[in-house]
């Protein structure tokens, strides 16, 4: 096999976890693989394995790849997730998505069984890896996480050596706390909106793509005073669709989704970062 | 925080279950009430942590509807859904009375308490004279060692170390029959206790190579059994139809 490029596509909120149309952004990460039906593999471990996003992410992606996913929890209930060898079948997929959740308990888990050693492997050989939420934070330096209580830096497996903020757009604070925290010494970094994507091809940005039409990205880093804030350009995937969505509604459907999410258990909000 | 004052060792407690309790026995509260007279506080407060499940809302739920109309007040942190937790953590676990711990994955267990500095908290809980009880990865976690499937074979792993030994069937440790508790006194085994009659209780020594067992006689708890059902996460059902039609569309590739 030719040797393929590490990617990672790190998703500030989006995907069949949390959008209706999330199809896009999922469409974008697919199409980097190369592969006419891709083996896509789903982490679901920072929801705690929450048997509804295991199942929502199948009806995803069953019908158009081999899907899997790997279960750190419910190993003996004969759910049908991964049972033996993690590395083996990690390293053998097109793509590794991470869902969202708790980054903290993910990153806890992941470490006590291995899987940051395996999935900085899958990453040096060609596996894409992706998520939204803690899904993205995870890949980073280190990461602004504001599930509980005061907002915290957090330490990622440190395959990107940046910094990370994502659901830049859902609550005012988040900005202001992103900006203050790298002020104050957190290195520079990236910042996504809910439903805008950042792809990395090595450790370097290669594009920024939203399933929305106003979806915003940024780079933020220390300045004199403060921190400087610099927009990305941000491609909309849906430019070529026949009928362009109104953001507004975009944004409305959005919110449905994610109250859809609250109500199924999967951790009333696992777009929480 | 300043850290709670610590009691005696004889006054600390935990209450260590091979399986039982709420989710285990819906219909058998007998030892879930032994629990709550652990504690010398008339309306206790019992903080349940289900993380060795992933925080399923199956084992919440078994947790509320066993204590809801119990003299106590229930509650529960889940690690993976701390947005709806508004106090910090150590405020919670050191305001606690009980602390039950769930059964699941050992090493997720411990893995994820130590991610959010929990380990050393239940410590400081324990020094302070709070009960501690659980079942199974719940119960194994107080010891110095235990077994973990979840990584498919069992395999040894350490625990928080409180206690000596393990609760294991293997050697220097304890082996429980569901339904049976060990109550320690600090380090000292107090008391063991049963919801079901014929339960039994072992203590295995490895002296000079051979496993010496014991068998301990556990006194039957008396009460009425009755409780509420803990209810089945229909979510299971559904992924293992998912699962099956998955492996249908698979094909041969299996």
């Amino acid at each position: 096999m030719r040797p393929r490029t590490p990617q990672i596509v790190a998703l500030g909120g989006g995907g069949f976890s949390m959008e209706k149309e999330g199809s896009l952004l999922d469409e974008y990460v697919l199409s980097l693989t190369d592969a006419s039906r891709p083996r896509v593999c789903f982490l679901p471990t920072a929801s705690g394995d929450a048997d509804h996003y295991v199942v929502r992410f199948y009806r995803r992606f069953s019908p158009s790849c081999d899907a899997s996913h790997l279960s750190l929890f419910r190993r003996d209930q004969g759910t049908g997730g991964v049972e033996d060898d993690f590395a083996t079948h990690l390293l053998a997929q097109d793509l590794i998505y991470v869902g969202g959740g708790n980054v903290v308990s993910m990153l806890g888990a992941w470490r006590a069984h291995g899987l940051d050693a395996i999935l900085r492997k899958a990453w040096r050989k060609g596996v894409i890896l992706c998520g939204p939420s803690a899904g993205s934070l995870c890949w980073f330096e280190e990461a602004l996480s504001a599930f509980h209580g005061a907002p915290r830096s957090v330490k990622g497996l440190g395959l990107l050596p940046y910094s990370n903020c994502v659901h830049y757009d859902a609550e005012p604070a988040r900005r202001e706390e992103y900006h203050r925290f790298v002020g104050d010494g957190m290195r520079p970094g990236f910042a996504a909106e809910d439903g805008v994507a950042l792809h990395f091809r090595h450790t370097r940005l290669a594009a920024a793509v939203s399933s929305r039409p106003d979806g915003r990205a940024f780079r933020v880093k220390p300045a004199r005073d403060g921190v400087v804030e610099t927009p990305l350009h941000v491609d909309y995937l849906g430019a070529d669709l026949e009928v362009p969505v109104p953001s507004s509604q975009s944004a409305d459907t959005a919110a449905c989704a994610r109250n859809d999410i609250a109500s199924e258990s999967i951790g009333q909000e696992p777009v929480a970062a | 925080m300043s850290s709670a004052a610590a009691v005696d060792v004889e006054e600390r407690r935990i209450f260590a279950m091979g399986g039982g309790g709420f989710t285990m026995e819906p219909n058998n509260p007998l030892l879930d009430d032994f629990v709550l007279g652990l504690s010398p506080v008339k309306e206790p407060h019992v903080l349940f942590l289900p993380t060795a499940s992933g925080d399923t809302t199956a084992q919440i739920n078994a947790f509320r509807s066993r204590f809801h109309d119990r003299t106590c007040v229930p509650e529960h942190v889940s690690l993976f859904r701390l947005q709806d937790t508004k106090r910090p953590l150590a405020e919670i676990v050191l305001e606690a009375d009980i602390i039950y711990v769930g059964g699941g994955s050992m090493r997720n267990l411990l893995a994820i308490w130590q991610a959010h500095g929990l380990d050393r908290l239940l410590v400081e809980a324990w020094e302070a004279g709070t009960v501690l009880a659980g079942l199974s990865a719940g119960a194994m976690c107080w010891f110095q060692g235990g077994v973990t499937r979840s990584s498919g074979p069992p395999e040894p792993i350490s625990g928080l170390g409180l206690l000596e030994g393990s609760l294991t069937v293997h050697a220097d440790g304890w082996a429980l029959d569901d339904g049976v508790g060990l109550l320690f006194a600090g380090r000292r085994l107090e008391r063991v206790v049963s919801s079901r009659p014929g339960a039994g209780a072992q203590r295995v020594d490895a002296i000079a190579g051979e496993l010496v067992r014991h068998r301990l006689e556990p006194e039957l708890l008396e009460g009425q059994s009755h409780g509420a059902l803990g209810g089945i996460d229909e979510a299971v059902e559904e992924l293992r139809r998912v699962q099956r039609l998955r492996r249908g569309m698979a094909g041969g590739r299996g």
